[in-house]
């Protein structure tokens, strides 16, 4: 009976996140007849996909979620590596409270302020104007890749400092003490030691910002200006059109990359690295 | 030592831009919303009109029930499942395959998951509701609160429950009495967190609401349809503030934990 009620959360989790899933990929396959689906096994809708220009989406779909990954990183690392290995504890709490407010507050309503921020008569471009670095209001700030690399940045990055803080605090101090007893440079201990101990909370950062990034609507809707898609956006007018297969096939090319960093990141990174600390001698 | 302090500085410079850089677009709403023209800047002239006509529109206050129904059912359930989910990882191998099963949907793009979910209700038959827009709401949420639980459970020492076994409880009254209070911080933490996740999401919620909005999907529809207003500025900022103020609560209770 004990069994039983630890296990309603993992049923609950196939019965709401998985079977919904799988019964997408099924659809992915089906046909349609006028509005409705009808079950098949045919690539019709794969075919529609990877005809058309809808492959540029992916493609550009597919570099964004890169690029901007990397950048969230290269944000988020040093902020985490400061909280987890030079911080006083209170200051850890606060800065750790402050990032949890932005990442909590709904992403869309900060990609809103965004599209204000970089407007023509937006803060930003009222500075540049007044400091006279710029004769006429910069047009490239909104509606272009720019302003969907910043909308992108702040709503990811806030997330990816969270399990990169957990896994380099969890790193024992005592083989950075004794990496630099042993005549290490700082820089030497960076990349020989803590960075490779690193890397699991490092994959757990980057696959989120990369299946997010990849499945993006709103952020290209609000920043990317006419005609900016991101798979999101592709997959949400195929849906509009009650096009099932083809939104189903597009949404499973996506969750088919994500299956396959986890694969990767569930053998090669060993998740109980990465969730050490709070696993305990699982 | 020297070089030292120099890396300190410019590290805590960083730590600054990359605040300012996520609390600006938190501010800018309520600074629309406070402006009697839109205009914001030196000079702007303030009035609390907005906040005092946003919930003229017809659609608002259903949509604002709803939210506060789907977080108050998500901030109930979601822990629950979270604690039960931490126990399954205490008591059956392989853990690993438990813990990537409870935190799946961290790693399924919002549109694809609501695509997904509305795709099940249409093969059962399950007309969208209320209903179906809290069960999205607790798969998004549930990752989160199992990780929070989960966070607090492994601080949890066993000899505690060994010591209640021995003086003749019960598995039921040694979780009740003993190990549930030492945990309580962590359980609600990762209640209101749930609570919080669902009042702020939007995209999963388009795809299974049916005619039903919550507050989110409302201001979202309204973007599409006819674009901001300043009520809907007045409107965003409140749930802002209002995500603040849940956020301090937050910490207060977890800060409780270790005093």
């Amino acid at each position: 009976m004990r069994r039983v009620l630890y296990l309603t959360p993992i049923v609950f989790m196939v019965v709401f996140a998985i079977c919904p899933i799988l019964i997408m990929v099924a659809i992915s396959f089906w046909t349609r007849a006028g509005f409705s689906v009808v079950p098949a096994f045919v690539f019709d809708a794969y075919g529609e996909f990877f005809g058309g220009a809808r492959t540029a989406v992916l493609t550009r779909s597919i570099l964004t979620a890169l690029l901007a990954t990397a950048l969230c990183l290269v944000v988020a690392y040093p902020v985490a590596y400061l909280l987890a290995r030079r911080s006083r504890p209170g200051f850890v709490r606060v800065v750790l409270l402050l990032f949890t407010i932005p990442f909590l507050v709904n992403y869309i309503i900060r990609n809103f302020s965004w599209a204000y921020l970089l407007g023509r008569t937006g803060p930003i471009n009222e500075t540049l104007l007044a400091l006279g670095l710029v004769g006429a209001p910069v047009d490239w700030l909104l509606f272009s890749t720019f302003s969907v690399y910043i909308g992108l940045v702040s709503s990811y990055m806030p997330f990816m400092v969270f399990p990169l803080w957990l896994v380099l605090a969890g790193i024992d101090q005592r083989l950075i003490d004794a990496s630099s007893l042993l005549g290490a440079t700082p820089l030497q201990t960076f990349l020989r030691v803590t960075l490779p101990l690193s890397l699991p909370g490092v994959f757990a950062a980057v696959i989120f910002g990369l299946v997010g990034i990849l499945g993006e609507s709103a952020v290209s809707l609000i920043l990317g200006g006419a005609g900016y898609e991101l798979m999101g956006n592709t997959i949400m007018s195929a849906t509009n059109v009650l096009n099932y297969p083809l939104a189903a096939a597009m949404s499973t090319v996506t969750v088919g990359l994500m299956v396959l960093l986890l694969v990767v990141w569930y053998r090669v990174a060993d998740i109980r690295t990465f969730l050490g600390q709070i696993m305990g001698r699982g | 030592m020297h070089g030292a302090k120099t890396t300190h500085r410019l590290s805590l410079l960083l730590l600054a831009l990359v605040l300012v850089f996520l609390y600006g677009p938190l501010l800018h709403p309520l600074l629309v919303a406070l402006s009697q023209t839109g205009q914001v800047g030196p000079g702007m002239t303030f009035t609390l009109d907005w906040f005092g006509t946003m919930f003229s529109g017809r659609l608002v206050g259903p949509a604002l029930v709803n939210s506060l129904i789907a977080a108050g059912i998500a901030g109930v359930i979601t822990p629950i499942l979270a604690v039960l989910g931490a126990m399954a990882v205490r008591e059956f191998k392989p853990k690993r395959l438990i813990v990537l099963i409870m935190i799946l949907p961290l790693f399924i793009p919002a549109v694809t998951m609501g695509l997904a979910s509305a795709l099940l209700l249409r093969m059962l038959g399950i007309p969208a509701s209320l209903l179906t827009i809290v069960v999205i709401h607790i798969v998004w949420a549930l990752p989160f609160a199992f990780l929070i639980v989960l966070t607090v459970m492994s601080g949890f020492n066993a000899v505690y429950l060994e010591a209640a076994y021995m003086s003749g409880a019960n598995r039921w009254r040694a979780f009740r009495d003993v190990e549930l209070p030492l945990i309580w911080p962590g359980v609600s933490g990762a209640a209101l967190f749930s609570a919080i996740i669902s009042f702020n999401e939007t995209i999963r919620t388009t795809l299974v609401q049916g005619a039903n909005n919550t507050i989110q999907t409302y201001i979202w529809s309204q973007f599409l349809q006819v674009g901001l207003s300043q009520q809907l500025f007045a409107l965003m900022a409140s749930l802002i503030l209002l995500t603040v103020g849940l956020v301090v609560v937050m910490i207060a209770l977890s800060l409780r934990r270790t005093d």
